[in-house]
């Protein structure tokens, strides 16, 4: 980050130039999709950023208001797309919540595997993805090998491989055999030694140090009035996650640790301790997926629900831990068959409205390491 | 002089070129990128079908893969992009959404219907997202396209 | 928790008239006065009981007569969080509905404003970038109102075409539509 005011008067004259508007995105490769932001440039330094969102808005809350139930679940899988699984299980706790439902000890024990999956695979992109923004290619590879294994996990159980309306209100839709459970097993142990490396690769990599050390830094103050949740906020030193902090599921008999950014490389809430906070996240998944492993128990899959749901008038906001953030299902119902008004609490939005306090004095190149940090999905974004 | 000299048609000489070196735009839209990237990456590896070479702008690419929802916010930026990518030029719609507007038909007051709205499309590759299997499918179903093309007869111009 | 805030609002906003409104199932909620809305929010910011340091959502829903705006608000600090909730009495069928705006309270609401302007049609007084979000800037009308009913063309572009539009599916839907008990609950985008 280069400081403009910093420089003597007469040299800040000689140098300052017009202002030169750069388009980026929708069609960018570093945007994550189809964001644009548009960036009012001194030369090499960002002076403006304004994010222009809705170039995937697919109108996901009109389409709930008119479908049943159990028919918004394939739409909820859309949104953020990368963390299909933890989208379902947020809107089954929501349903499940006002209904009163009560769900198998099974069923918990499969969804928290399933969803601290989700969360290694999401995770894994973001690596990936991240790397290539910064122009490290075999990365990606690596990431997308491991991240075959875990789809190849999801596609036996719901039969889809990216979008699975597997979560059912009540429970799940399919059983997981023992066959699965011990591919599982494997896959965490050889996923473990995987990190470990990919980390030194990555993470211990001077060149990667120097792009994202004291690059884009979000204070703890600046984080709070945004609203940001997740690795964003935590990688600002604060230590919150609903998985302690509130627990669903089965969180609260299991054992982890809450990851939180220290500054290692340079100051607390840059790009490399939002990068740090994501793979350490991935060692903390591993360790509570062995924990389910472990209990798991025998019976049913799926608790006892209402073959037509009619949710009693009154309203909830259900917020759970996703890969990106917390994930909030704000339900407006009147008694009816479908909900009167589900708004869905997206953690990417409120990140996204971040970038233009994060713009201005970065370089263009450091901007994208910013974009890239807060590990925004635009399904999710735009709904 | 038997081993260095190889007869066929002009026509099957350029088919042959271009069919075997695609070179696709990086443009994904949404969950279907997500499995277009799956399709370049280490397991699937679009590169062993002449078409890995993902360019980042559609001025050096000649293969535009829709893949994803098309709104209608994106809809002109989709045509604009199209519009500068140089002759000869093809288009794979990947996905439900591209092909028809997917899951979104019903309700979507904001979703284009189709990406062959606005766009000319050689190839429409179904599922939702579609499998890496299909999308492989798809790109083959295209190279077997551009090779029956006609160019001396339709004087490079595919769209005529 | 809700009474004693509701409590600490009525006392430190003379005028807010805040009233609990009690839950069986689900949440609980406290309406206010729309006019003591920024107001209401600094005080829950500030104050050293409830400390709302994070503003989550702001949400609209329309009604038949009127339009509820939902400010959730959470505290990090003591694990609770808020649902605020205003009543805008809407005037004619299209018209927006105004209400301040509280950017100077939380910058997260700025993103979210917009937003709810986009969706539901309501206008926040003194936002300082205020504009469509989502929908592209020439849109008509606010689509997640009940009686909202899509454009045909949009720009050149036929948003429904005939040819391309499943009418068994179509059809499925409708009986649906019919089989509620108040069928002007269920709307559809569609003209029929």
């Amino acid at each position: 980050m280069i400081d403009l005011q910093a420089e003597t008067p007469e040299k800040t004259e000689k140098i300052k130039s017009d202002l030169l508007t750069v388009n980026m995105g929708p069609q960018h490769p570093a945007t994550h999709g189809v964001l644009r932001v548009e960036i009012k440039t001194d030369s090499e330094i960002v002076a403006e950023a304004t994010p222009y969102l809705g170039y995937l808005h697919r109108c996901m809350e009109k389409h709930s208001e008119n479908l049943d139930y159990r028919g918004v679940i394939p739409f909820v899988d859309r949104m953020d797309y990368l963390g299909s699984m933890s989208m379902e299980w947020g809107y089954a706790l929501t349903i499940e919540k006002m209904l009163g439902t009560e769900v198998p000890r099974r069923a918990e024990y499969i969804r928290t595997i399933v969803g601290e999956l989700q969360r290694v695979a999401s995770h894994l992109m973001f690596f990936g993805t991240y790397a290539i923004d910064l122009g490290a290619f075999s990365p990606f590879l690596y990431a997308f090998q491991d991240r075959e294994d875990i789809l190849r996990i999801f596609e036996e159980l719901s039969g889809a491989r990216l979008l699975y309306n597997y979560i059912w209100i009540g429970g799940v839709w399919n059983d997981i055999n023992d066959d699965q459970l011990r591919r599982i097993a494997k896959f965490c142990d050889t996923m473990e030694e995987n990190l470990k490396k990919y980390h030194t690769l990555v993470g211990g990599n001077a060149i990667f140090i120097g792009r994202t050390a004291n690059v884009g830094v979000i204070s703890e103050e600046m984080a709070y009035r945004y609203g940001a949740t997740g690795p964003v906020l935590r990688g600002s030193g604060i230590d919150w996650d609903l998985r302690k902090k509130r627990p669903y599921g089965l969180y609260e008999e299991l054992d982890f640790d809450v990851i939180v950014g220290k500054g290692e490389k340079g100051q607390v809430g840059d790009c490399w301790d939002r990068y740090q906070v994501r793979v350490l996240e991935m060692f903390e998944s591993i360790k509570i997926i062995r924990q389910c492993l472990d209990g798991i128990e025998e019976g049913p899959i799926i608790g006892k629900v209402p073959k037509i749901i009619k949710v009693p008038a009154g309203e909830i906001y259900m917020r759970t831990e996703c890969p990106r953030g917390e994930l909030g299902y704000h339900l407006i119902s009147d008694g009816g068959k479908t909900p009167y008004r589900l708004k869905v609490k997206s953690s990417c939005f409120t990140h996204v409205s971040m970038l233009g306090e994060m713009a201005p004095g970065q370089m263009i190149a450091d901007f994208v390491a910013s974009i890239g940090s807060i590990d925004i999905v635009l399904g999710e974004v735009d709904r | 002089m038997q081993d260095s000299v190889i007869l066929m048609k002009v026509d099957d000489f350029f088919n042959w070129g271009r069919k075997n070196s695609l070179w696709p735009m990086t443009f994904g839209l949404a969950c279907c990128a997500i499995e277009m990237m799956a399709t370049g990456a280490a397991k699937y590896d679009l590169e062993r079908f002449g078409c890995g070479a993902f360019m980042a702008t559609p001025r050096r690419s000649d293969l535009m893969i829709v893949a994803g929802t098309v709104t209608l916010k994106m809809a002109t930026r989709v045509k604009t992009l199209y519009e500068q990518m140089p002759e000869p030029k093809y288009v794979i719609s990947m996905g439900s959404c591209a092909n028809k507007g997917g899951p979104y038909w019903q309700h979507g007051y904001h979703v284009l219907k189709g990406v062959d709205e606005v766009v000319p499309v050689d190839v429409y590759v179904p599922g939702c997202p579609p499998r890496p299997e299909a999308l492989i499918e798809g790109l083959m179903t295209l190279q077997k396209k551009i090779a029956n093309e006609r160019l001396l007869r339709d004087k490079w111009v595919k769209h005529a | 928790m809700h009474k004693e805030i509701v409590e600490f609002l009525n006392a430190q906003v003379p005028g807010c008239e805040a009233t609990l409104v009690e839950a069986e199932v689900g949440d609980s909620t406290i309406f206010i006065q729309p006019s003591h809305i920024k107001a209401a929010s600094l005080a829950l910011r500030d104050s050293e009981k409830f400390q709302m340091n994070v503003l989550q959502v702001i949400t609209g829903c329309d009604y038949e007569d009127r339009i509820e705006v939902s400010y959730i608000l959470a505290s990090f600090i003591f694990n609770t969080e808020l649902i605020l909730k205003v009543k805008l009495p809407k005037t004619d069928k299209d018209a927006t509905v105004q209400i301040d705006s509280i950017v100077e309270v939380w910058t997260a609401a700025d993103f979210q404003e917009r937003e709810c302007y986009d969706m539901i049609g309501v206008v926040f007084d003194g936002h300082p970038d205020f504009r469509r979000i989502l929908c592209p800037e020439d849109w008509k009308g606010y689509p997640l109102r009940k009686d909202y009913v899509v454009e045909e063309v949009y720009n050149g572009m036929v948003v429904n075409p005939e040819n391309k539009m499943n009418h068994e599916d179509h059809y499925f839907y409708k009986k649906i539509q019919e089989e509620q008990e108040d069928p002007k609950k269920v709307t559809f985008s569609w003209k029929d």
